[in-house]
């Protein structure tokens, strides 16, 4: 018939009127991230054995680490530990390097900066800062 | 609950007797003073209401939520962006007509002010009651068509002039339609006078008994305000804005109070003729004014963000080959109806 199609319209834009809308709100509300979401890393450092692994598991050469000798434990203890998050692809590649399981991917997603240079970030400092907060 | 409803015919009649004499030219030009205020008020109004509303419903129909930052779930974000056209620059272009071009957004906006100004808010309530109301509603409202084309003239460049032309093309065709949808009502109610027609809905609104020049009123209605689907004068694909295109600042928010207010005047016009004005149960009358007036506004909105924008010639076709049609055949009906209707009561 001639204008069903009209009303079909009407209708199903009413439909979407009264239902449910799907925005998020998202500086109030934070969004519910799929399980395999890979955004940030993060460091544990006292599991870390500065095997270098990571680095060389690295396809784009993010990541730059120094250890040294601790006298007493005879162990090696990281001293630095740099990435270049600008160049960085989340591949994962370097956790699955590691062997202790101190590098891991997490899912912080509220990584924007300002400038270029605060996209390199010291890792031992991160993770004494979210130590801090928690 | 007759208080409440008279309220502001107390509240004129309170101003009146602060005049020696009520009914002196004093006290009649304080009242036109006041009245006029109230009809700029109710532009101003329901421009920032309805910005915010158009938005609203934009989002809930593609299940958004719409502006949603300033103030309440948004409702203040009109007044920002009123306020932010308050700051811009305010340019004419180098080769425009200046005169026309500065002109031309206030007709737009004093349009309005005009049409509004004879709508009966209630019993007793048109701020001018005039005995040629729809006479005079129409007439006035035809003029926009110039204001249109004077924009798109004056502003110098292809795209204005481009939709100016639309506009005349657009308006002059759905004028036709419009005003005869009208006719039918005016045949019933021997009247011109809005007043009048409002009193004849006492029993049953006219929507019922012309329900075809209803239809036939809000097409060419919101044809006549150029609201999507029938938007092609500021189509902003084609067109990027039509005559709005080299506006800035409040010469463009002056455009947009008066298309807003064109809008709210041909809804109120549409619930004052079809849909009984101010006649309601329960309710005092201007509320019930208002609620009419609102639901067809919601209507012009539902349909704005449903419908794609309709073709330049199937925009012709539907006017002349349709409306136009339709609406003769309708006049011709209620015709044949008074006539058989006069035959039986023996009138």
């Amino acid at each position: 018939m001639f204008g069903k199609g009209l009303f079909q319209g009407l209708g199903i834009t009413f439909k979407r009127m009264v239902g449910p809308n799907i925005t998020e709100f998202y500086p109030e509300q934070k969004p519910v991230l799929p399980s395999r979401v890979r955004s940030s890393m993060g460091l544990q450092r006292e599991k870390c054995i500065c095997c270098n692994m990571c680095a060389m598991a690295c396809p784009n050469g993010v990541i730059k680490l120094t250890g040294e000798k601790d006298e007493e434990s005879k162990k090696r203890v990281l001293k630095s530990y740099h990435m270049d998050l600008g160049r960085c692809l989340f591949c994962g590649l370097c956790t699955e390097a590691c062997p202790t399981k101190a590098l891991t991917v997490t899912q912080e997603y509220e990584n924007a900066v300002f400038e270029a240079d605060d996209m390199k970030w010291d890792m031992i400092a991160r993770a004494e800062r979210k130590g801090k907060e928690g | 609950m007759q208080t409440l409803n008279n309220l502001f015919l107390i509240i004129a009649h309170f101003i009146r007797s602060l005049f020696a004499d009520p009914q002196s030219v004093w006290a009649n030009l304080t009242m036109d003073v006041i009245n006029f205020i109230i009809v700029v008020v109710i532009i101003v109004l329901a421009a920032l209401i309805l910005i915010l509303l158009e938005r609203k419903v934009a989002g809930w129909t593609s299940m958004r939520t719409g502006p949603n930052r300033l103030g309440p779930r948004g409702w203040f974000q009109t007044i920002a962006d009123a306020l932010k056209l308050m700051g811009k620059e305010d340019v004419t272009p180098a080769g425009a007509d200046k005169i026309i071009f500065k002109i031309a957004p206030m007709i737009i906006f004093s349009l309005p002010m005009m049409t509004l100004a004879v709508i009966p808010y209630g019993n007793h309530m048109a701020p001018i009651d005039l005995d040629l109301g729809i006479f005079y509603f129409l007439a006035v409202s035809a003029i926009s068509t110039l204001a249109f084309l004077m924009a798109g003239w004056g502003s110098n460049n292809k795209y204005s002039l481009l939709g100016g032309m639309r506009a005349v093309a657009q308006m002059i065709s759905y004028e036709i339609p419009l005003l005869f949808s009208l006719l039918g009502v005016i045949m019933i109610t021997q009247s011109f006078n809005l007043g009048d027609i409002v009193k004849a809905q006492h029993t049953i609104p006219f929507i019922v008994l012309q329900p075809l020049a209803f239809v036939i009123y809000i097409i060419a209605g919101i044809a006549e305000v150029n609201r999507a689907p029938f938007d092609l004068v500021e189509a902003d694909q084609e067109v990027v804005a039509g005559p709005f295109t080299e506006y800035t600042g409040l010469r463009w928010g002056l455009f947009f109070l008066g298309e807003y207010g064109n809008m709210t005047a041909v809804s109120a016009l549409a619930a004052t003729v079809f849909l009984g004005g101010w006649q309601g149960p329960f309710l005092p009358g201007w509320v019930w004014f208002w609620m009419k007036v609102g639901v067809i506004i919601f209507f012009m909105m539902w349909v704005r963000w449903t419908f794609p924008r309709i073709r330049v010639d199937h925009l012709m076709h539907l006017a002349w080959k349709v409306l136009l049609p339709l609406s003769i055949l309708n006049i011709f009906l209620t015709g044949l109806g008074i006539f058989i209707y006069r035959l039986v009561m023996g009138g």
